[in-house]
This record gives structure tokens, C-alpha cells and sequence, in this order.
């Protein structure tokens, strides 16, 4: 089991990441990777969920400082964190118990639908923030898809170099 | 009492959520609001600071490319003081108007709806809010707040940027604005039909406002319509500059700016 300071040093490696190399990224002309998600949907669910809320706005906020964008980063990281709880306690099976979901343990097909609506939840909320305009957000609808899709590629890549499952 | 604590225990990460939630909705709303300047000078020159020293690995990278340009912009200058001396003469007003102070872009966001440019001069070189900023391919945004060391720019890839431009060698003017999410691609409004324009020609500032000295190039136009009942274009333009790529910047200073301004608040 991957321990706390494991996790702030994968936080860590995706700040970097993020500001330095996606943040510059301009796929097809247009698109920019949000992979700063990435590291906050692998951590653990049930345990520590108050730590890993710290975690991710300290996450979020050095993001801010370093783009200038205020607590942009910072609030849709942290809602990313908290909401997770939701998305599991609605997905579960009957059969399964939450105490035992473990997010390494979804298949593939389960682990892009999560990955993918979170994208796409922090994708509406960070141009939600941003321009406290709906109009504005529903007009980029395509937009924000694609880059939903784009960055979903990057999770899988990034996943499958992580956590291989051939290395098992 | 107790059971007051122990029912707040119980929801300990809810309430760590609205609280830390609520200071990043505040420095948010800091950041938007146009009012707290003070309160985001700290942001602002910490931003700087982190950016600069990020900056400078970057830089080095871009080396090749900031030459190009340098020389590119050596070599406009060069033709310009070639110029005949009478050229000069008639605009000698205009040359004293505007002055210009060299910078480095630290910061530049081009992924959101309102992104802004910080460079690395502020109040202390005499930069004041409300002056443009240009590159050597045209115009980079205009200055929104300053602090001792830094400015934050508005970039004109933001929704709420509006430049007033003009067809080369006319009077012809329109307003400049960034609706699409490409960074090249923008789009001019209210440009009269009695212009006659056509794809390939270029498009640069009006000089009708205080901020942008006429004739400074901005891009091509890719195309153009007419909308029913209205007797404007909406023309498409591609920039000349890349604004992914922002190096040094000139900050216009403009020296007759509160003699206009004055004027301009006179009834």
C-alpha cells in the first residue's frame, strides 16, 4: 500500500508536470492536458479523507501561485476530493462494500468512467470559477469535451505506467 | 454542548472542505475583483518571484527563438532610423508621445477565458496601470495592476479584452476581441462595409485610444461576412504573434496620457 508521503511526492511530480510541461501544451493548436487531476482521484477513498483535503488544496493553491490563477485550482481540486465519496457511495453494488472499493481494483472500462466524469467535473468547474458565467461554459461544451477526452488518454498512458498491471 | 462537539466531530472532513473551499472561493473573487488591489499584491509578487526563477530555466530553452525575433525587431528599427529625416518631422509629436520599457513575460496563460501575462517590471520602473504591452509581432494586453517589482497583464487572449483596430491604410476601424479557443485565431466586430477588405490584408491599432500607438501590425485577415441587417463585417484575423510563446514585451509608456485623459473627463 502506497503510504502519505508516497502520495505527496505524486503530487508533487504532477505539479511540476502541470505548470511546467501541460500548462504549455497546445494539442491540435487548442487543447491543453488537465492531468493535475490525475493524482488526486488515486488516492485512497475511505481513510484519511481529511488529510488528503489538505493535500489537495495545498495541491491546488502552489498550482495557483505559480499560474496566478487565484484558488482556482485550489477549490476544484478539493471538491474533486470530497465529491469522490459520492461518486462510489452511488456506483457500488449492492454486493460491494464501500469500505472495501478500492480504486486500483476497477477494470479498465470502470476506471475511464471514473477518471472521465471527474475530468469533466473539474474541467466545468475550473471555467466555471473562472468566469462566473454559465453561458460562457455551456458555449465551450465541445471544448471542454475534447479536452475531457484528451486528458483521459493521458490518465490511461499515465495509469498503465504506474500501475501496470503486467507488473503484478 | 457536548453533543454539539461530538456532532461536529463526527463531519470533521465536511467541515475542513467549506472551510478551505471558502478561502480558495475568496481568493478567487480577490483575484476578479478590481478593488483589492492590495490584497493580491502579496499573490502577485509571490507569483512573480516562484515564475521568475521558473522563467529562467524556460528561457534558456527559447534562446534561439528570442534571437530570431530580437534581430527581426533590430532590423525594423534599423529601417526606421534610415527613414527620411522629414518623416520624423511631421510626426514629432507623435515620436515624443510614447516611450517604451523593455521587460521579460514570467507568466503567460492562454488556457482559460481570462488569462493574464505577468512581467517582470513594476511600479518601481514607472509602469502604471492602463499601459499597453506589445512584442515584436504585435500586441501582447494591457496593464492591469502593478506591483514594486511586477505587473500583471491583461492579456488580449481574455473574453473581456476589446482592442480598437483598423485596415492598413485606412481609417477604417473595429474592435479586436479573442471568442474562440485558439490562441492565434481572433475576431474583429463593427469594421464599416464601406471599407473594401480582403483576405491576406492586415490588420494593426487604430491609435484612437491612449494606450496602443497607431500602426502597430496585429495579424492577417483568414476571412470575413456581413450579417444580415447590419452594415459591419465580422472579420476573422490570425495573429502574427504566437501567444504561446511570450518572451521580452515593451511596455508603452504614454507621456501625454493625462493631458488626453483630462481632456477626455471635461464635459
Amino acid at each position: 500500500m502506497i503510504n502519505t508521503s508516497k502520495y505527496i511526492i505524486i503530487l508533487l511530480l504532477f505539479l511540476i508536470l502541470q505548470v511546467i510541461w501541460f500548462n504549455h501544451m497546445h494539442l491540435f493548436g487548442t487543447y491543453t492536458p488537465m492531468v493535475f487531476v490525475y493524482p488526486i482521484l488515486i488516492l485512497p477513498i475511505q481513510k484519511n479523507e481529511s488529510l488528503y483535503l489538505v493535500l489537495a488544496f495545498l495541491f491546488g493553491i502552489s498550482i495557483d501561485l505559480i499560474s496566478n490563477t487565484g484558488g482556482l485550482f485550489a477549490a476544484t481540486a478539493l471538491f474533486v476530493v470530497y465529491t469522490r465519496k459520492i461518486y462510489f457511495l452511488i456506483s457500488k453494488n449492492k454486493s460491494q462494500d464501500f469500505e472495501n472499493i478500492s480504486i486500483q481494483n476497477l477494470n479498465l472500462l470502470q476506471k475511464s468512467i471514473y477518471y472521465f466524469t471527474f475530468i469533466l467535473i473539474s474541467q466545468i468547474l475550473l471555467y466555471l470559477l473562472e468566469s462566473f458565467n454559465i453561458s460562457l461554459v455551456l458555449s465551450k461544451t465541445g471544448f471542454i469535451l475534447v479536452n475531457s477526452f484528451i486528458s483521459l488518454f493521458f490518465f490511461i498512458f499515465i495509469d498503465l505506467l504506474f500501475f501496470n498491471p503486467l507488473k503484478k | 454542548m457536548s453533543k454539539l462537539l461530538r456532532f461536529l466531530a463526527g463531519k470533521q472532513s465536511l467541515l475542513i472542505f467549506v472551510f478551505l473551499e471558502l478561502i480558495s472561493l475568496v481568493l478567487i473573487i480577490n483575484t476578479h475583483n478590481y478593488a483589492q488591489l492590495k490584497t493580491h499584491d502579496f499573490q502577485t509578487g509571490l507569483a512573480g518571484n516562484i515564475n521568475q526563477r521558473l522563467n529562467t530555466i524556460n528561457r534558456y530553452f527559447y534562446l534561439q527563438n528570442y534571437n530570431d525575433s530580437l534581430l527581426h525587431q533590430n532590423t525594423r528599427l534599423l529601417n526606421k532610423l534610415n527613414q527620411p529625416q522629414n518623416k520624423l518631422d511631421k510626426n514629432g509629436a507623435l515620436a515624443y508621445q510614447f516611450s517604451f520599457i523593455p521587460a521579460y513575460a514570467i507568466s503567460n496563460q492562454y488556457n482559460l477565458d481570462h488569462n493574464t501575462i505577468l512581467i517582470n517590471k513594476g511600479s518601481q520602473d514607472s509602469i502604471r496601470p492602463e499601459s499597453g504591452v506589445i512584442s515584436t509581432h504585435g500586441i501582447v494586453g494591457v496593464i492591469q495592476k502593478t506591483s514594486a517589482h511586477f505587473a500583471k497583464v491583461i492579456s488580449i487572449l481574455n473574453k473581456s479584452s476589446k482592442i480598437n483596430v483598423a485596415l492598413i491604410h485606412t481609417n477604417y476601424t473595429g474592435f479586436l476581441q479573442w471568442r474562440h479557443q485558439n490562441p492565434n485565431q481572433f475576431e474583429i466586430t463593427d469594421m464599416p462595409t464601406n471599407a473594401r477588405i480582403k483576405i491576406g490584408d492586415t490588420i494593426i491599432t487604430s491609435g484612437m485610444s491612449s494606450i496602443f500607438p497607431k500602426g502597430i501590425p496585429i495579424g492577417t485577415i483568414t476571412g470575413f461576412k456581413t450579417l444580415a441587417g447590419r452594415k459591419s463585417y465580422v472579420i476573422k484575423l490570425k495573429s502574427f504573434m504566437d501567444y504561446t510563446n511570450i518572451g521580452p514585451v515593451y511596455v508603452i509608456k504614454n507621456n501625454l496620457k493625462t493631458e488626453i485623459d483630462s481632456l477626455n473627463m471635461q464635459p
